[in-house]
Parts: structure tokens; C-alpha cells; sequence
């Protein structure tokens, strides 16, 4: 136990509660005094109107990645479970993109929806849909919200996978004599006995949507344009150490901690009851 | 009401094992049919041909005279008892029974009644309400059954429902499916590795090996007059003993000389098995026109109470002679016997496994 402590100790808990500390302090740009703010930054932080837009565009992004993410590695997963001739095959390549680099997924997409090389973004010309994310902000949400969907759909892909071929063989074969056709097999057996491992991966992907997105949203969109996709960690990271407020962003993780943590009270409050283990 | 017929029913895998080789088979409104034979000798895969799990390769299965190879499962109106019982861990015992029903549209109030009337059978009143993990093993078990049941289907199918249970509660489930089959007349196949099971409760047995059916008939004729040496060796326990012999103008001779007197039957100088169950060997003081008599060793004995198993040896010979005797036989290890048999319950197996008729011409009941 003791390295394993000793690790969380000084990786999250220390820097946590630095985090905690640095809120309630006014701190110069090069870092070399600082005076005690009280809740002032807190104050700053929940007056400011980019903070509340940071805060939506945080929920949109979050829901759509979670249930992007899950519903279509849940979609392949069913698939790639039917599938017996080369099935590592098509394991392997679905796991892949987890094994990419966030940053690298992020060029790759950038590439790829570029306005002017982006060989997608010609073919959306084409058909008449005009496309630059780097001027409009709902195409630079979406195109943020598809790298990190396509990012974290192999280890929900993963997940699903190992959890539909330990379903035993015998109750979908039960349901097969028992009349459901397969539409019904899936909504009424398969569905409900992959609950648990949906709600693991929902609160995984909540995490994931909150926290992780950083590398993917920093090498596409940079926040922009115009904050379109400046999501809470984001903000964090530009106020903090592109800004130099570091009192600000130390309050802002704080609330990002808070939040989190509520949500995933509220989940396993709330959404864990629906589930059968 | 449902017949059941089978007609040389093949399955090969892809990989090209063949698990059936033509199984030929039918079954009679309302009959028991037991599917017995050891594991991997195809009896599960016959199951689930007929359930529709498995595709047929070749051949032909008909439930009341209609060709339903090509039919999903859901289609051929079978239930299937599973040997782990595969109930829907998430839905109460009241939802796995109604299942079934609700799928095929039937309305409220009628499966409502259908489950509480097949509940109270199967004495499940009192849980239907209860997920299958708060129940026992027994009562899963019911409830596997009532699934089956409540749907009144065309065909039962059962793949080994009982091996799961205890040895108590086996045998009082087994009497109780006797009992509800019976009771509801339901056309039924039941497969199972326990050969008290299949004896029990068949109306006739059919006994599989390597894919291939090696007998088929009522059970005491199959324990009576086995076709072969591996049906002999199947049925009966303590299974059947066995001598290497060699035929001989007047019977057969085994490997120490002691002739065993037989009519005329195989060619003389032949290797033939001479098979004779434990139950059949008694003092030679008690029977008069004794085939043979063997002088033997008793080398080691298991009482079970109301019977003495006693492990011989005839000297000469390999092979041990196991002897049921009274339980309240005295005998002691290292004692010696002599056995006695009559002509009526000597099998006698050529060297193929093929039962020798000794003399009533002898009548197959697969079809």
C-alpha cells in the first residue's frame, strides 16, 4: 500500500491542495510576492461572463463526447462481436486510435477538416456546406467533439467488447427459443446486463470529456474562435499560464474539482440504481 | 400435440470436425426420449440441432411432419431447459416465466394467469417476485422448467438440467420432471451423461457414441440386450464385466483354460468378449445349470449397505470380476468364490464391439 499512497500523496493530493491554497491568494505575474485575496478570485471567477460561456460550452461538449463516445463503440462492439472470420483483425484496428496521442489525434482531424487542405472539408464544399472551423464556432465545437469521440471510443470499444462475450452464450440462445428477434434480444437482454459497464463508462467518460480533452481542443481549436471551445480545463490552463492569473485559475480548478466531484455523487446516487449487477 | 422425426441429421463445423454422422430418430406424441452417451460424443450438439442453435448440415428434421431445418428458433415452438438454467439475471422469476409470452404479444391478463397457474405447479407461487440470484439451486431450477412450461410448447428439450443439483435434490427433480412430463404430455428429448437419469426416466434411450446412435430402445431392453460393447459398458453400475475369450466348439474358452459353455455361435478360434454384470454372478452352491463356474479371489470390498461390492480376480486374468453380493454377505478380503452364471445373461461381443446373438432374433426401435 504504502508506494501506492506515497505516489497519490505527492501526484494529486500535494498539488490538490497547492490548488486550494493558491485560490485564496493575488499573486504578481513573475510569482515573486503574493497577498492574501480571501474569496476575491472566487468572487472574479463567478462574475465573469466567459466564465458561465467556458461552463456551457464545458456541458455540451462533455454530454456529446460521453454519449458519442459510448454509443458508437457500443454499436461496434455488438458488431465486431458477430463477426468470427478475422475478428482480431478488427480488434486490433479499433483499438487503435487509444494508443494515438492526443495532440497527434488532434492534428490528424486538423488536417483532415482543414479550410483550405483539409481533403473533408472539400468534400463538405462540394456539397455545398461550407466549412471553417476556425471562423465558426459551432463547426469548431463539433470538430473538437469528433476527435475526442473518435479518441475515446477504443477504450469504451474495449470495455464493451470484453463485457458483450462475457455475457453467457445460453441466456441470448434462451432468448432466441423465447421468441425475441434480435432488435428485442439486444434492448432487452444484452442492454440491460451491459449496465454496469455503462455506467462505469459513463463516469470514465465524464472524466475523460472534463479533464482530458486538454492535448485534443489545445492542438485543434486553441479554445477559439472567439472561446467557441474553450471548455473549463481549457480556461484553466489559458488564465493560469498563458494569462499569468494563476489566483484565478487556481479558484477555477477548484470548481472544476467540485463540479466533477458532484457529478459523479449525482451518477452513482442516482444513475447506479438503474443498473443491474 | 407433436411428433418429432429425424432423418440422417449430420453436422459438420467449418473446421471440419463432424459432430453427428446421420442420426435417424423419432419421437412419439408425448414421449420421453433420453439422449445418453459420454461427453463429446455429440448428444448436446444433436440438442441443439433441434432447437435451431445449430444448423443442420445434411439430412432432415420434421416436428409434426413439417421440414423446419430452415426455421429460426423462435419459429419451431420448442422450449429448452439449459444446464446452467440460463435465466435473465435482471428481470424477476414473475419476467423470465412471462418472457416468452410478451414476445409473442399475448395479452396481460392471460399471462398473468398462465404464470401464476404454471407457478403454483411448480410450487413458485411464493417467489415470483425474487431475482434469480436470491433463489437456490433447486429453485432456479424449477424456474428454468416453468419457463419452459408456461409456454406450452410443441417440444421439450433438455440439455443435462440436473447435473448442477446436488445428488439429493437430483433425484427428487427427476421424479418431478417424470411426474409434469408425464402430467402434461409434452413430446420431450432430455440429454444427459447420467446413465441412472437416463433409466429412470426414459420411455426410450437412446445411447450415442462418436457422433453415431449405438442403440436406441426402453431402457431394460437396452440394459438386457446391449447391441454393442459400448452400450454393454454404458448402462449398469458397476458396469458390466469383461473377458478376453476365444470361441470354441461348445462356447468359448477364456484365457485360463475354464470353458464356458455357449451355443453354437461364432467361428471356432475367434477373440470374442465374454460380458457378464456383477449381479449376474452368484454362489455357485445356488444355481444349478450354471454356464461356468469360476474360482476367484476377493481382493478388495465396497459395502454400500444394501449390497457388498466384492473386486475379484481369476487367476490367469487382467481383468478385475466385480461380484454384487448380499450386503449381508460375510465375505472378507482374500477369501475365495466360486462364481456361477447362467447361458441367459452371458453377452458375448466379436471383436468389432458387436454384440453375437445367442439365440432370440433380437429387434431395433430407432425409427
Amino acid at each position: 500500500m504504502a508506494p501506492q499512497l506515497g505516489i497519490v500523496l505527492v501526484f494529486f493530493f500535494w498539488p490538490a491542495l497547492q490548488a486550494i491554497e493558491q485560490a485564496f491568494y493575488v499573486e504578481d505575474a513573475f510569482g515573486l510576492s503574493r497577498e492574501f485575496a480571501g474569496l476575491a478570485n472566487f468572487e472574479a471567477v463567478l462574475s465573469d461572463a466567459t466564465y458561465y460561456q467556458a461552463l456551457g460550452t464545458t456541458l455540451v461538449f462533455s454530454l456529446a463526447v460521453a454519449l458519442g463516445a459510448m454509443s458508437i463503440a457500443l454499436l461496434l462492439a455488438v458488431m465486431a462481436d458477430r463477426v468470427i472470420r478475422g475478428a482480431r483483425v478488427y480488434r486490433t484496428l479499433l483499438v487503435w486510435p487509444y494508443a494515438v496521442a492526443p495532440a497527434v489525434a488532434g492534428v490528424l482531424w486538423l488536417f483532415l477538416f482543414d479550410p483550405t487542405l483539409g481533403l473533408i472539408s472539400s468534400l463538405l464544399g462540394n456539397v455545398g456546406i461550407d466549412w471553417d472551423h476556425k471562423l465558426n464556432g459551432a463547426q469548431a465545437l463539433a470538430l473538437v467533439i469528433m476527435a475526442s469521440v473518435w479518441k475515446q471510443m477504443s477504450y469504451n470499444f474495449v470495455f464493451f467488447l470484453a463485457a458483450l462475450q462475457a455475457l453467457p452464450k445460453s441466456l441470448l440462445e434462451a432468448a432466441a427459443i423465447d421468441r425475441a428477434g434480435p432488435w428485442r434480444r439486444f434492448w432487452t437482454i444484452i442492454f440491460p446486463l451491459l449496465s454496469p459497464t455503462s455506467f462505469f463508462l459513463l463516469v470514465m467518460n465524464s472524466v475523460y470529456a472534463f479533464f482530458e480533452t486538454f492535448g485534443t481542443i489545445d492542438t485543434v481549436t486553441s479554445g477559439g474562435p472567439g472561446g467557441a471551445t474553450t471548455t473549463l480545463v481549457y480556461k484553466v490552463y489559458q488564465d493560469g499560464f498563458v494569462g499569468q492569473d494563476m489566483g484565478s485559475s487556481a479558484a477555477q480548478s477548484v470548481l472544476l474539482m467540485a463540479l466533477v466531484g458532484g457529478l459523479t455523487w449525482f451518477q452513482f446516487r442516482y444513475v447506479e440504481r438503474k443498473v443491474q449487477y | 400435440m407433436a411428433t418429432l422425426r429425424l432423418n440422417g441429421i449430420h453436422k459438420r463445423y467449418p473446421n471440419g470436425i463432424t459432430a453427428l454422422h446421420g442420426i435417424d430418430l423419432s419421437v412419439a406424441d408425448g414421449e420421453l426420449i433420453v439422449v445418453v452417451g459420454p461427453s463429446g460424443c455429440g448428444k448436446s450438439t444433436l440438442l441443439r440441432t433441434v432447437a435451431g442453435l445449430e444448423s443442420i448440415s445434411d439430412g432432415e428434421l420434421m416436428i409434426n411432419e413439417q421440414r423446419v431445418n430452415a426455421l429460426e428458433p423462435a419459429e419451431r415452438d420448442i422450449a429448452m431447459v439449459f444446464q446452467n438454467y440460463a435465466l435473465y439475471p435482471h428481470m424477476s422469476v414473475f419476467d423470465n416465466m412471462a418472457y416468452a409470452l410478451k414476445n409473442r404479444g399475448t395479452p396481460k391478463d392471460e399471462i398473468r394467469r398462465r404464470v401464476t397457474d404454471t407457478a403454483r405447479l411448480l410450487d413458485l407461487a411464493e417467489l415470483l417476485d425474487r431475482r434469480p440470484r436470491h433463489l437456490s439451486g433447486g429453485q432456479r431450477q424449477r424456474v428454468a422448467m416453468g419457463r419452459a412450461i408456461v409456454r406450452e410448447p410443441q417440444v421439450f428439450l433438455f440439455d443435462e438440467p440436473l447435473s448442477n443439483l446436488d445428488a439429493k435434490l437430483r433425484v427428487q427433480m427427476r421424479l418431478e420432471i417424470r411426474r409434469l412430463q408425464k402430467r402434461l404430455g409434452i413430446t420431450s428429448v432430455y440429454v444427459t451423461h447420467d446413465q441412472v437419469e437416463a433409466m429412470t426416466l426414459a420411455d426410450r434411450l437412446v445411447v450415442m457414441n462418436g457422433g453415431h446412435v449405438e442403440q436406441c430402445g426402453t431402457p431394460m431392453m437396452l440394459y438386457a440386450q446391449p447391441a454393442t460393447r459400448f452400450v454393454a459398458s454404458f448402462l449398469g453400475s458397476p458396469a458390466m464385466n469383461f473377458l478376453p475369450v476365444t470361441a470354441h466348439r461348445d462356447g468359448v474358452v477364456l484365457p485360463n483354460g475354464v470353458e464356458v459353455a455357449l451355443p453354437d455361435m461364432l467361428s471356432e478360434g475367434r477373440a470374442a468378449t465374454l460380458g457378464i454384470r456383477p449381479e449376474h454372478l452368484v454362489e455357485a452352491t445356488s444355481m444349478a445349470d450354471a454356464a461356468a463356474v469360476l474360482d476367484v479371489t476377493v481382493e478388495m470390498l465396497e459395502p454400500l449397505g444394501a449390497d457388498t461390492l466384492a473386486y475379484t480376480r481369476l487367476p490367469g486374468l487382467e481383468e478385475w470380476l466385480v461380484v454384487r453380493l448380499d450386503g449381508a454377505h460375510a465375505a472378507r478380503e482374500g477369501q475365495r468364490l466360486s462364481l456361477a452364471f447362467a447361458v441367459a445373461h452371458c453377452h458375448v461381443f466379436d471383436s468389432q464391439g458387436a454384440r453375437v446373438p445367442l439365440a432370440e432374433p433380437e429387434t431395433q426401435a430407432c425409427q
